[in-house]
């Protein structure tokens, strides 16, 4: 299960964060989404580890903490995108396919003209969007 | 790196070292305690070798020679495992204590990020943090399985002084002393034992040790008996005298160490061969870096599997192995290896061990600044958890530069918070308010926890126990950039929101009305010379209130009290100027302000030289409230303002200077050079100031809704001010009225008096155009200080839709001043929903259909008449629920008469238009001539016509001949005809010269509301009048025509046929001249007929000629004879005689006749229609005519002649 999306500006600044737990941890998941940021960082600062791709915009299994798994999606603007799942053994293909869907859904928010680049993205249709490409995570539609 | 150097390498070397188990009699330590000492602190400082340089053979057979060597001296008693609370004991104590020292470095300022990147590791890793690592380690020692801790060897040190001391080293061994693990057997008994026995020289002489020696040697064994003399006297011997023993020590520890320990335990490790430490070996011979880790991490998962047992030993393989990735520089691999430890230990041992993970991110390369945050505030939960604030405050402190850099306000929100409550628990109130300082105004927090740090920050504040001041404080929000200046100067406004309106509608309003502005200014000026620095500022005066409107907004959910709002200013008078230009200087820049300390106390209110207002407002949830602040100058001088202030929630007062940005300055002097931000005003001398208001001026009205309305001026002052001017923006919907009219009774004031006196228009008032309308008030109208005034003002609604009205009243002091004039700005924004007009159409507003009447009229020549006209009136009544009566109809010029159609009385009983009704009416006006005026008093002729009404006041006639409603008619006439779709849509046939189309007439029509939502609500709505110029008809011709002849001819048709002479009058009303042509015809076309039938619908008039077919059907029926049909195959029943064709020449205004005759050869009725007309403009005179006029045509006008059998 997807507890958490963020999208993080190319100035790691929060475009939009969305946590989808009963729960109180909010503040956590922020942390969670804040420290991955080094991880990404560290990932494109030092590409020679996963040289082939160049072009690769998913960026795999970020850290695992205790209980999440964070995985990174960078843009080629620069936007992360990071998804936090209590699913322990989560498919590659699952996790890109996940990220391929929030992209179109980011992109098509962006596009809208009222939005501000660079401010954080307050659709509600990105939102729902969102949602329900979060709940449709993992439920075996790889394709 | 040397890993022997290492903090690692010394710690194993410390740590894990051989241990030596001592067992000592009292005596033996008394002997010690003389010099201070215990036997094991006598013995440690010897028990390292540097160069000991012993050949020794290991596990691989492969003899080596051992360089360096070190035991470790602990007491028997201390050979035991630790009870786990015990240690914890222990543990706590290291760090409540560096907890203590903690403190005056939160007093500090938290560090930046420069701060923490450029401090060595030793800083980052405080000492205690050490000590704890080492006392965790520690609570490790002499476990059961593991033989780190186990004595290599046992000494046994008894003194000379004890008895029979052969048998003390044998009770030594026996007693209850021993380490139980030796009982259970789980350590090896047969360790290796050292005798020792210890001679104090103070005691006695060395023989009697050197006695028990011998016997011990004899007894116990001849190599593991040593002799060891100290001297506890330091006196006697002088000053060497306590060194003279230590040499002793020190050969007795070689040789223990060379000769026993090392031999033994050579021969133990061949034997066990242990692996365990392997991990450490690995690192310690800095070798196989990869195996080393593996084993670490092998081991400590081992530990971890193993449960609760294994905890302990998976911390402290988790503290070697860190310190082992520390030393080769892997700090990112040693901190999370310190945050897997951490998860095993309880919350007081986790907060350092996470610290010293977040230590480690901050030391990798790059370092990782987020994980370096995230861990300190995990490590400061747990310090709070353990009841160890300080460090919790340290810990979250130090993480806060991460988070403010990027808008993570989520998070930083939290670390202030928690930094803010902390303090605020260990009593610093004022770091914990400038803690909460930033968190109280988030908006993006939910309610609960907006309202949480609220509270919290209420109760510190409280807790300071007195009110105190806070720059900029954030709650609520001051929108700077709203921030506006409004004062009077020459220019007074009747109410703030006249001020927003731009500077330049003003003054193009008032260009023609006031003195060119630059002498005005030049005059006051050059009378205040020490102003001149000032010539920039801006003025104001005494007494006269200057207003600051300023945005405030509250961020949060949550209501809060905003009180005491009110401004920061600073009045100097003229005479402390200097010291005026001193505080320009110093305060000159923004920030400066806040940085110099600000003395609010000194901008107190001054109450000698001005008043502030003061204002309490609540400011509901993510509300938003423009306030207006007051301060009125009691002196002259320069006035600063300064900033503003306020309390909040009475108990802390926040202020903020106000931001005059000089870049804003000149841009905005761009637009309006005179109305720019400035914080200087000049106060000068008090002055007289008018306000006024026009009473009733309705915000939205009916289209053509007509009324009178006061202004109402008033003089505040004690001084007259006289030469008043009026100057409005739009006199087509505002113009003033006559001053006998303000106490007259609306609408009876225009009625048609009997005395036709009142003729005349008022002629003081000059006929504005677009820019407006300038009217002067009479020479002799002064207002005297403190009187009121009023004056009429006529307001109609001409137009729909929404228009600004501008209207600037200008007056001079009587008394000489600085400022010899002042005008008085009004604007009202006058919505006009109602949809009426000639050209109107459906209007929406607000999403609501307004009602109207729409007016239109059609107009048509008449073909009986010379210079007559047939005239249709559409009302449409576009409003849902509003009736309106008709009331009068009227021209605008008394040339023309409007009267009934002669066989159509019904159209006086048209009174109502209904919602949603549709009527039309006919009636004809007839052009009297110009100099038929005096036919125009005739009763029957008039350019008015009444509608009549049930009440039967059909004489309340209204003058339309008199102000308003000429003057009104006169703003419409050219707003009208000024449209050119308006000349579009009219069909200009008749009267156009080169010059452009010329009109007939305008029509007025009066009317009333009765009834309806509209007017219940709004009483006011009485009279409506809608001005329709330029109308003209749709078929005007230059040439009039018409048949005159008898209507009835009586003939016996038994004798002959019958003749009847007719004649066609043609009138030429153009100012050519024309020749006409008449052709007759005898056939009658049935085209033409039916043409007629089909049009009748399209004809935009609305009539048309009315074939009378079926009459004559009727006619032939009634008679009883057979209906003959009217068809070109039958012969006509008439023609034409005489001639087929004339030609005739007119000269304008002129009239003719053509005389026709037609024979007729049977009775009935007959239609004498078939004949044209043709006529051009005279070919001398074309080139002045437009080319649709020259030539024209039509067919003739029916003529009905009834032709009756002579019964003779």
């Amino acid at each position: 299960m997807i507890v958490c999306v963020a999208v993080v500006g190319h100035q790691n600044n929060p475009l939009y964060l969305q946590s989808f737990t009963e729960a109180d941890d909010a503040l956590k998941l922020h942390h969670v989404v804040h420290c991955s940021l080094d991880v990404i960082d560290e990932r494109v600062n030092n590409p020679k580890r996963n040289a082939p791709a160049l072009n690769e915009t998913f960026l795999g299994l970020l850290y695992p903490t205790e209980n999440y798994k964070v995985y990174g999606y960078l843009t080629n603007t620069k936007v992360k995108f990071i998804m936090v799942t209590t699913d322990l053994d989560v498919k590659d293909a699952d996790a890109r396919n996940f990220f391929r869907k929030f992209h179109a859904a980011y992109v098509d928010a962006v596009s809208n003209p009222f939005h501000v680049p660079g401010k954080k993205i307050a659709s509600r249709s990105f939102g729902a969007r969102v949602s329900t490409i979060v709940k449709s995570f993992g439920s075996g539609t790889t394709a | 790196m040397d890993p022997l150097r290492s903090y690692l390498g010394r710690l194993l070397l410390e740590e894990i070292t051989p241990v030596v188990m001592v067992l000592t009699t009292p005596l033996a330590e008394a002997a010690c305690r003389k010099s201070g000492l215990s036997v094991v602190d006598m013995l440690s400082p010897f028990s390292l070798f540097k160069k000991i340089d012993v050949p020794v053979r290991t596990a691989s057979d492969q003899p080596y020679r051992l360089q360096m060597f070190k035991i470790r001296m602990v007491y028997a008693s201390d050979v035991r495992k630790q009870d786990y609370e015990v240690a914890d004991q222990r543990i706590k104590p290291v760090v409540s204590e560096a907890n203590e020292s903690a403190l005056p470095d939160l007093l500090s300022d938290p560090p930046q990020l420069e701060d923490v990147l450029s401090k060595p590791e030793a800083e980052l890793c405080p000492l205690w943090i050490k000590k704890f690592n080492r006392a965790l380690m520690r609570t490790l020692s002499f476990s059961e399985h593991e033989t780190f801790d186990h004595p290599v060897a046992c000494l046994l040190v008894v003194s000379s002084k004890d008895n029979e001391p052969i048998s003390k080293f044998v009770d030594l061994f026996n007693t209850n002393q021993l380490p139980s693990l030796l009982n259970e057997g789980i350590m090896d008994p047969q360790i290796l034992k050292h005798y020792l026995i210890l001679h104090d020289q103070q005691d006695g002489p060395q023989e009697i040790a050197m006695k028990i020696l011998a016997e011990m040697k004899s007894t116990l064994g001849l190599n593991d008996c040593k002799l060891l003399c100290i001297n506890s006297s330091t006196e006697a011997d002088g000053v060497d005298a306590e060194n003279s023993w230590l040499p002793y020590i020190k050969d007795f520890m070689q040789d223990l160490a060379s000769n026993h320990i090392i031999p033994y335990m050579e021969q133990k490790i061949r034997v066990l061969n242990q692996q365990e430490m392997s991990g450490l070996c690995y690192f310690m011979l800095d070798q196989s870096r990869k195996d080393a880790e593996y084993c670490m991490d092998s081991a400590f998962s081992t530990y971890l599997r193993i449960g609760s047992s294994g905890k302990r030993n998976a911390t402290r393989c988790g503290l070697w192995w860190a310190e082992m990735l520390k030393t080769r520089g892997q700090y990112r691999e040693a901190s999370s290896v310190y945050y897997r430890v951490s998860n095993e230990e309880p919350s007081l041992h986790s907060a350092v061990l996470l610290e010293q993970a977040a230590c480690c991110y901050v030391l990798s390369k790059p370092p990782m600044l987020r994980k370096y945050g995230f861990h300190l505030v995990l490590a400061g939960n747990s310090y709070y958890i353990s009841d160890q604030k300080q460090h919790a405050v340290r810990a979250y402190r130090n993480a806060l530069f991460v988070y403010k850099q990027h808008p993570w306000s989520y998070i930083n929100d939290h670390v202030h918070f928690n930094v803010g409550r902390w303090y605020g628990v260990l009593g610093i109130f004022d770091v914990a308010i400038k803690h909460l300082l930033e968190v109280i105004a988030c908006s993006h927090q939910s309610l609960t926890t907006q309202s949480m740090f609220l509270n919290d920050f209420f109760h510190f504040v409280q807790s300071m126990g007195k009110k105190f001041d806070v720059y900029k404080l954030q709650l609520p929000v001051i929108n700077m950039p709203s921030l506006r200046v409004i004062y009077e100067d020459h220019r007074t406004y009747a109410s703030d929101a006249d001020v927003n309106v731009s500077e330049s509608i003003w003054q193009e309003l008032e260009e023609e009305m006031i003195p060119s502005s630059s002498i005005v200014r030049t005059n006051w000026l050059e009378k205040s010379p020490d102003l001149r620095k000032y010539k920039d500022s801006c003025v104001c005066v005494v007494g006269e209130a200057v207003k600051v409107s300023i945005e405030l907004r509250n961020p949060l959910q949550i209501p809060v009290a905003v009180s005491c709002i009110s401004l920061i200013c600073q009045l100097s008078t003229s005479l402390d100027a200097s010291s005026a230009e001193n505080s320009v200087l110093t305060t000159g820049a923004g920030e400066d302000i806040a940085n110099t300390k600000p003395a609010i106390s000194t901008f107190e209110d001054d109450g000698n030289n001005f008043t502030v207002s003061k204002l309490d407002i609540v400011l509901g949830g993510s509300e938003t409230k423009s306030v207006q602040l007051e301060v009125t100058p009691k002196v002259e001088g320069i006035l600063k303002l300064h900033g503003i202030r306020w309390t909040l929630s009475d108990l802390l007062v926040g202020y903020q200077y106000f931001e005059f940005d000089t870049k804003r300055k000149t841009k905005k002097g761009k637009r309006g050079p005179r109305r720019t931000l400035s914080n200087t005003l000049i106060v000068i001398k008090g002055l007289p100031k008018l306000t006024g208001c026009i009473d009733h001026l309705p915000t939205n009205a009916f289209a053509g809704d007509l009324r009178l309305l006061k202004l109402n001026l008033r003089n505040h002052s004690e001084y007259a001010v006289k030469n008043i001017k009026m100057k409005l923006s739009h006199p087509r919907f505002v113009i003033p009225g006559d001053l006998s009219e303000v106490d007259l009774e609306f609408p009876q004031c225009l009625r048609k008096h009997v005395q036709s006196e009142i003729s005349t228009v008022s002629t003081k008032r000059t006929q504005g155009d677009a820019k407006g309308l300038l009217f002067a008030f009479s020479q002799d109208i002064k207002i005297q200080g403190g009187a009121t005034f009023s004056w009429p003002i006529w307001f109609h609604a001409a137009t729909p839709g929404n228009f600004s009205l501008y209207i600037s009243l200008y007056y001079e002091m009587e008394s000489p001043s600085e400022i010899t004039y002042r005008t008085l700005r009004m604007h009202y924004n006058i919505e006009l929903r109602v949809v009426s007009g000639f050209l109107a159409k459906f209007k929406v507003v607000e999403g609501v259909v307004f009602p109207s009447l729409d007016v239109s009229f059609a107009i048509r020549m008449c073909s009986s008449r010379l210079k007559e006209y047939i005239v249709r009136m559409d009302v449409l009544n576009r409003t849902p629920s509003e009736s309106f009566i008709l009331h009068q109809l009227s021209c605008n010029d008394s040339k023309w008469a409007i009267s009934t159609l002669p066989l159509c009385d019904s159209i006086s009983s048209i009174e109502t238009v209904s919602a949603n009704q549709s009527v039309s009416c006919f009636f004809k006006i007839k052009d009297l001539g110009t100099d038929s005026c005096k036919k125009a008093e005739n009763s029957s002729c008039r350019s008015d016509m009444l509608f009549l009404s049930r009440e039967g006041n059909s004489n309340t006639e209204f003058d339309v001949s008199r102000s308003p409603i000429t003057d009104f008619h006169y703003q419409e006439r050219y707003q009208q005809g000024s449209l050119p779709s308006l000349s579009q849509m009219m069909t200009y046939i008749g009267f156009i010269t080169v010059q452009g189309p010329r009109d007939l007439l305008d029509f007025i029509l009066i009317s009333k509301a009765v009834g309806g939502n509209y007017s219940k609500s709004e009483p006011d709505v009485q009279l409506l009048s809608h001005h329709v110029c330029h109308c003209s008809a749709i078929d005007q011709s230059p040439i009039w025509w018409f048949m005159e002849g008898p209507r009835t001819v009586a003939h016996d048709f038994s004798k002959s046929y019958c003749e009847a002479n007719i004649q066609l009058v043609i009138h030429n009303s153009g100012q050519h001249n024309i020749s006409a042509r008449v052709v007759t015809y005898d056939s009658v076309p049935d085209k033409s007929q039916t043409v007629n039938m089909q049009d009748s619908n399209s004809n935009q008039g609305g009539w048309y000629d009315v074939s009378l077919e079926n009459d004559i059907k009727a006619i032939s029926t009634a008679k009883g004879t057979h209906y003959q049909k009217q068809s070109s195959e039958s012969i006509s029943p008439f023609v034409w005689c005489s001639l087929s064709s004339a030609q005739v020449e007119l000269k304008p205004d002129t009239s003719t006749k053509v005389p026709l005759k037609v024979c007729i050869f049977m009775p009935g009725t007959y239609n004498f229609s078939n004949y044209q007309l043709q006529w051009k403009v005279h070919s001398s005179e074309v080139g002045q005519v437009d080319e649709n006029q020259r030539s024209g045509g039509g067919q003739g006008h029916p003529f009905y002649v009834s032709v009756l059998q002579d019964a003779q």
